[in-house]
């Protein structure tokens, strides 16, 4: 069987309606997962000894599980507690804890970077401890960590596959549709390969953009 | 008849999917290693060609879901080429080809971490090419690549339970296979999580162990 994209063009509707399920998806975990790390990285460098125990404890037991067993986890356990969600929404959710897990310790790393010298001053003025970290600590740590934070997100968006094992129909999910219809698996997954890499590329784009915001007030070189 | 109580099979199984794990794991890793390692010294040696094409292929490889790669390999190639591929080796093909451009990106950037000073005096000492890289760069840059290596290592432990999608009896499809019969899922899956989690916490301890031995040389050895 000779490498033929054109038999794709009439399917090219349904995979564009699986990668807007992948983008809102990825959109809602990027979101998530910022969420949850950024409240992860304030536990692990509060001076609580009980905190920081408790953000280790997540992001090592997240860190170390693989997702797809996390998802099972998730999609079949919650049902069985009374929560009956749909698989968007435990998907994105699912999301968002791993990806915190990974958050948590880019931005971890970026508050322990910050100038001890600088929270002093915070506290001398008064702030509480809440508003150091929102308006004083955090803006600092995410200028160094914006670019590790990217990869954490683009790790995100290619995890978004495994998603169409909870029969979701996002970008992988509506793939597989169309490979059993058109039987021509090949093309159709050479194509995801492009899409995805396309996908991340956006990301890294966007990333760089934020990056180069954040630092927009610091000296060049 | 159902039956849907946990018996003492059910540990079995799990040891079993355990060891298909593992199995792909070393297997994968093994091969990704000297893959990765043989690619990186093609760029190393400027091979004219085949250099440029491996970096943009690892990049490929790096920015792709690994799920899709298994289904190209898996569902693609019998459909291609017409060749019969079983889901054990679309799982050792895509892992180790996947697990082959992580470890070239690593090497690359540790070989390159050795000074070019280094490599100089070496060859006017009149060491051949083969000798610099086995006996100046290698040993450096392995001292230098161990701990993103390792932080690999725990990251493909977890990738291989993508394989039970498309078959394979692994730890997480034996922990599919029991959710279904048991309709236990939070017992099951805490269960396969928390194995899963031993063991990669096992490598990590071994690797740590690894890395302070090869950079043992490197450390502070007091006055």
């Amino acid at each position: 069987m000779a490498f033929d994209l054109t038999v794709l063009v009439p399917y090219l509707g349904q995979l564009a309606d699986g990668a807007l399920l992948t983008a809102e998806a990825c959109f809602f975990a990027v979101l998530g997962s910022f969420v949850c790390g950024t409240l992860a990285a304030f536990a692990a460098t509060s001076a609580e000894p009980g905190l920081r125990r408790i953000a280790g404890a997540y992001t090592g037991l997240f860190r170390n599980i693989p997702f797809i067993v996390q998802l099972f986890f998730f999609y079949f356990g919650l049902p069985e507690i009374g929560l009956y969600i749909d698989a968007f929404t435990t998907g994105c959710i699912a999301l968002s804890i791993a990806g915190g897990a990974y958050a948590a310790d880019v931005l971890r790393a970026g508050i322990l970077s910050v100038d001890p010298g600088v929270v002093e001053a915070a506290k001398v003025s008064g702030l509480t401890r809440l508003a150091t970290f929102r308006l004083i600590v955090l803006p600092i740590a995410l200028r160094a960590s914006v670019r590790p934070l990217g990869s954490v997100f683009i790790n995100l968006i290619l995890t978004s596959s495994i998603l169409s094992t909870i029969t979701l129909n996002e970008l992988t999910g509506a793939a597989k549709i169309v490979a059993s219809t058109t039987f021509r698996p090949f093309e159709v997954y050479f194509v995801l390969l492009v899409v995805y890499a396309g996908l991340t590329y956006l990301m890294s784009l966007a990333i760089s953009l934020l990056h180069r915001r954040l630092n927009r007030y610091m000296a060049e070189g | 008849m159902r039956y849907a109580d946990f018996t003492w099979h059910d540990p079995i199984i799990l040891l079993q999917g355990l060891g298909v794990s593992l199995w792909l794991f070393l297997a994968t890793s093994a091969i990704g290693l000297a893959l990765g390692i043989g690619l990186a010294l093609t760029r190393y040696y400027r091979v004219p060609v085949v250099a440029r094409l491996v970096q943009v292929v690892a990049e490929f490889l790096k920015n792709s879901p690994v799920l899709v790669q298994l289904f190209l390999v898996f569902f693609g190639l019998p459909a291609m080429a017409h060749i019969n591929v079983t889901p054990v080796e679309a799982a050792m093909i895509t892992l180790a080809g996947n697990t082959a451009a992580f470890v070239y990106v690593i090497a690359v950037s540790a070989m390159e971490q050795v000074g070019r000073d280094q490599v100089e005096a070496a060859r006017v000492f009149g060491l051949t090419r083969g000798q610099i890289v086995w006996r100046i760069i290698a040993p450096q840059a392995l001292a230098f690549a161990i701990g993103p290596l390792i932080g690999l290592a725990v990251n493909q432990l977890q990738v291989t339970s993508l394989v039970s999608v498309v078959g394979v009896m692994d730890l997480t499809k034996v922990g599919n296979i029991l959710n279904m019969r048991t309709l236990k899922p939070f017992v099951v899956w805490t269960v396969v999580g928390a194995v899963y989690f031993i063991i990669a916490r096992l490598i990590a301890a071994l690797g740590g162990a690894l890395e302070r031995r090869l950079r043992a040389h490197a450390a502070w050895a007091g006055l």
